[in-house]
């Protein structure tokens, strides 16, 4: 069905037209004096010396949670590569020696370049393994393996470039959770 | 059984089969989703799980039953879950009982995906734990989920190594028994059972005796829950990340129904993971042998994916190359046909012969050894397509070809791995000058063979093959290969039949099955579409037919 617009009811002066094209410039023109005689600050930064601090919630390259004891809190349950649009995740499970944990990924491999960075595998994790919070959001490369990323680089994050709130950052070695955790986490209280 | 009788389900009237279980009449004629755990096809009821319970009318007003149990009758008025909100309450409290103990690591069971529990659970549970911990099986709670039997002793366990080839998960185990009643009548080797009463009870093996049967991998495949996982599979995959083609057993003359599930993504590329029985109630049932099922591992071993000419590896081009000329100076050529190929490849066999003229004589036959049917799904005879050889008019006189091996100069192989057979007698073919192979893996007849051909193997061509009681059964082609340049052994006897005045000029199988059916009468009036995924009888008449029991 067709969609009817009603025309809008111009004054004199907006049909003239001269006049409106004169207001829009003098608006352009307010905004470029103000920008260059230093009233505003310019939205811009010399990147890439300066950067921008990109929100928490931003959707950069992923990383793999830590166990207290550096081993990965993935259980290759394969939900992520499931629900990857892009099937950029390629993951090889084994047994796990630790009863508690039963499964583990040997291989646990992203296609960067495949990658639509649509975050549905943060989602899709039962174990809080996989998060794309590390604020990476250029990545670079010669060839094409270099943006097939594996377990090993996805784990290799600091806790202290993370929030002191994000307790599940702060529990992997080196954190300021850390040492409880540990605790906990040899005497099978952990979680 | 061609008549039926009227039951009344839910207030319509249902044409159904007399004397069939029920639940099978709501399922097929009533298409009425029927849930059940217990229940299976091919095993004897027993009726533990009531997930599957109905209201039928009976001299005293509607009453319960179990629809597993109950057999269809002639005006049998039947409520299930579409009319009766009651049926819909209880079997959620069902579901609820056999959820009290069972874990929730759908993410890491294998099952998931084809799990019975889980996909009733979505469908019609969906309710919240009101038991505590003081209840159900008391778990001592640590990694193994150890509880404690109605005597105080510790059982179960996350991970029990039952045996050489399953792994049990005591915390998952429903007490469905249908591993157990596999087990007894079935397999006829009763090593599981149910040990304990009530909320204690629990899947066992005798005291320190394994489970260890032929066909004690069925019991994974028939586990309703994750209970029972088989080792080679173990964590593997996820099913749902699975595609499958189906196909036959190509190692027994029986042909049980298989599926092969294979992926063909991820980084290793292509993969088949896993060979699944299918059900065909009038050759395998629902089983298959460990042996059979193990069949995919040597996919990607030890293949043979190029060509071998004059003792050193080449392309397939340039082995058929070598080939075509060696039958093209030939005065006498041996062809040996094979009852390892599809009825495709050996008819063409006899074009190829048929092709080079006088000079060219088939053989065929096996030094294979034939064992005892075990009445379940091996007919003991590991020469698959024994009989479509059979049919297709080639004989079994591979004794005769050793006798007069000196009159040949040239001996064609395809796909009859005689030397593994018996190396004593296959030597004797080896006064024979130019011995062409055609094979899919690097057998003891390729290391014989002045020229080799890679072909496809079973699980790679579509193709047909008979089975000892006489059905024409369908092999469909999996994707995964390891070399694209390997075809099937039909087509390169085709392209080896450059050699003769005439080529074949076959385009694809069918081609190759139409031959087939112009040298066999037995296959007048069949197509690959009449055979379907179930197979198809040849007439009696034209075959010798000694039949070999499907399991129980």
């Amino acid at each position: 069905m067709a969609k009817i617009v009603p025309r809008p009811n111009l004054s004199f002066w907006e049909q003239v037209y001269f006049v409106e094209i004169f207001k829009g410039l003098a608006t352009t023109m307010g905004h470029a004096i103000r920008n260059l005689t230093g009233q505003t600050k310019f939205p811009t930064v010399s990147y890439p010396e300066v950067q921008y601090d990109l929100p928490r919630d931003y959707r950069a390259r992923h990383r793999l949670m830590k166990r207290p004891d550096g081993s990965p809190r993935c259980v290759a349950c394969f939900m992520c590569s499931t629900a990857c649009p892009a099937r950029c995740i390629n993951i090889v499970a084994e047994e796990a020696p630790d009863k508690h944990i039963e499964k583990r990924p040997v291989r646990f491999e992203i296609d960067l370049l495949l990658c639509v960075f649509c975050g549905y595998c943060v989602e899709a994790c039962p174990c809080d393994a996989i998060r794309m919070d590390t604020k990476l959001a250029v990545m670079a490369g010669d060839n094409r393996a270099d943006f097939v990323v594996n377990k090993e680089s996805l784990m290799e994050w600091k806790p202290t470039d993370y929030p002191a709130d994000d307790t599940q950052s702060q529990k992997a070695p080196g954190g300021s959770l850390h040492a409880q955790a540990l605790d906990e986490f040899k005497s099978g209280t952990y979680h | 059984m061609a008549d039926t009788i009227t039951i009344n389900v839910d207030g319509k009237d249902v044409q159904v089969p007399p004397r069939t279980q029920l639940i099978e009449a709501l399922r097929g004629p009533a298409n009425t989703e029927t849930p059940a755990f217990c229940y299976h096809q091919d095993l004897k009821v027993a009726g533990n799980c009531r997930i599957c319970l109905v209201e039928t009318e009976g001299p005293r007003g509607w009453a319960l039953g179990i629809s597993c149990h109950l057999q269809t009758a002639p005006g049998l008025k039947v409520r299930t879950q579409v009319s009766s909100d009651k049926i819909v309450k209880l079997r959620k409290g069902v579901m609820e009982f056999l959820l009290v103990n069972h874990p929730l690591d759908c993410p890491i069971c294998d099952k998931a995906g084809e799990c019975t529990l889980q996909e009733h659970y979505m469908g019609q549970g969906k309710h919240e734990s009101r038991l505590d911990d003081a209840v159900g099986k008391q778990y001592k709670g640590g990694a193994d989920h150890r509880f404690l039997d109605s005597k105080g002793i510790e059982r179960g366990g996350k991970k029990i190594d039952l045996g050489p080839s399953i792994v049990l998960d005591q915390e998952r185990c429903i007490i469905c028994t249908r591993c157990v009643r596999f087990m007894s009548d079935v397999a006829k080797s009763p090593q599981l059972d149910i040990a304990g009463r009530g909320d204690h009870a629990y899947l066992t093996t005798f005291p320190d005796e394994p489970l260890n049967h032929e066909y004690d991998l069925n019991t994974a495949d028939i586990c309703p829950v994750g209970a029972l996982t088989g080792k080679h599979f173990r964590f593997q995959q996820r099913v749902w990340m699975l595609k499958s083609v189906e196909s036959i057993d190509p190692s027994d003359s029986l042909g049980a129904n298989l599926t092969i599930d294979y992926n063909n993504s991820g980084s290793e590329g292509g993969k088949v993971w896993r060979l699944m029985p299918r059900r065909n109630p009038d050759v395998n049932k629902s089983w298959i042998a460990n042996r059979t099922r193990l069949l995919y591992q040597n996919l990607a071993v030890n293949r043979l994916t190029d060509g071998k000419k004059a003792g050193g590896d080449c392309t397939i081009e340039d082995a058929t190359i070598a080939a075509v000329a060696a039958l093209k100076g030939a005065k006498r050529v041996a062809i040996v046909a094979s009852g390892h190929l599809t009825t495709e490849d050996n008819a063409a066999v006899l074009a190829l012969a048929e092709a080079l003229g006088g000079k060219a004589e088939v053989f065929g036959g096996s030094w294979l050894t034939v064992g005892k049917a075990d009445g379940i799904a091996l007919s003991g005879d590991p020469v698959a397509n024994r009989k479509g050889v059979e049919l297709l008019g080639i004989k079994d006189n591979l004794d005769e070809l050793v006798a007069k091996a000196k009159d040949f100069d040239v001996l064609l192989v395809a796909g009859n791995d005689l030397w593994s057979a018996s190396a004593e007698k296959a030597a004797k073919l080896e006064v024979i000058p130019t011995r062409i192979a055609l094979s899919a893996w690097v057998d003891a007849t390729v290391a014989k063979a002045t020229i080799a051909i890679g072909i496809r193997a079973w699980a790679e061509v579509r193709g047909s093959m008979v089975n000892c009681n006489g059905r024409v059964q369908l092999l469909q082609a999996c994707p995964v290969v390891p070399n694209s340049q390997l075809e099937a052994a039909w087509s390169v006897l085709t392209a080896l039949s450059k050699a003769a005045a005439k080529p074949l000029t076959w385009a694809s199988e069918v081609d190759a099955w139409k031959s087939a059916q112009a040298r066999g009468s037995a296959f007048a009036g069949m197509t690959y579409r009449s055979i379907g995924p179930m197979g198809q009888q040849v007439a009696l008449s034209t075959t010798t037919v000694q039949p070999v029991a499907a399991g129980v």
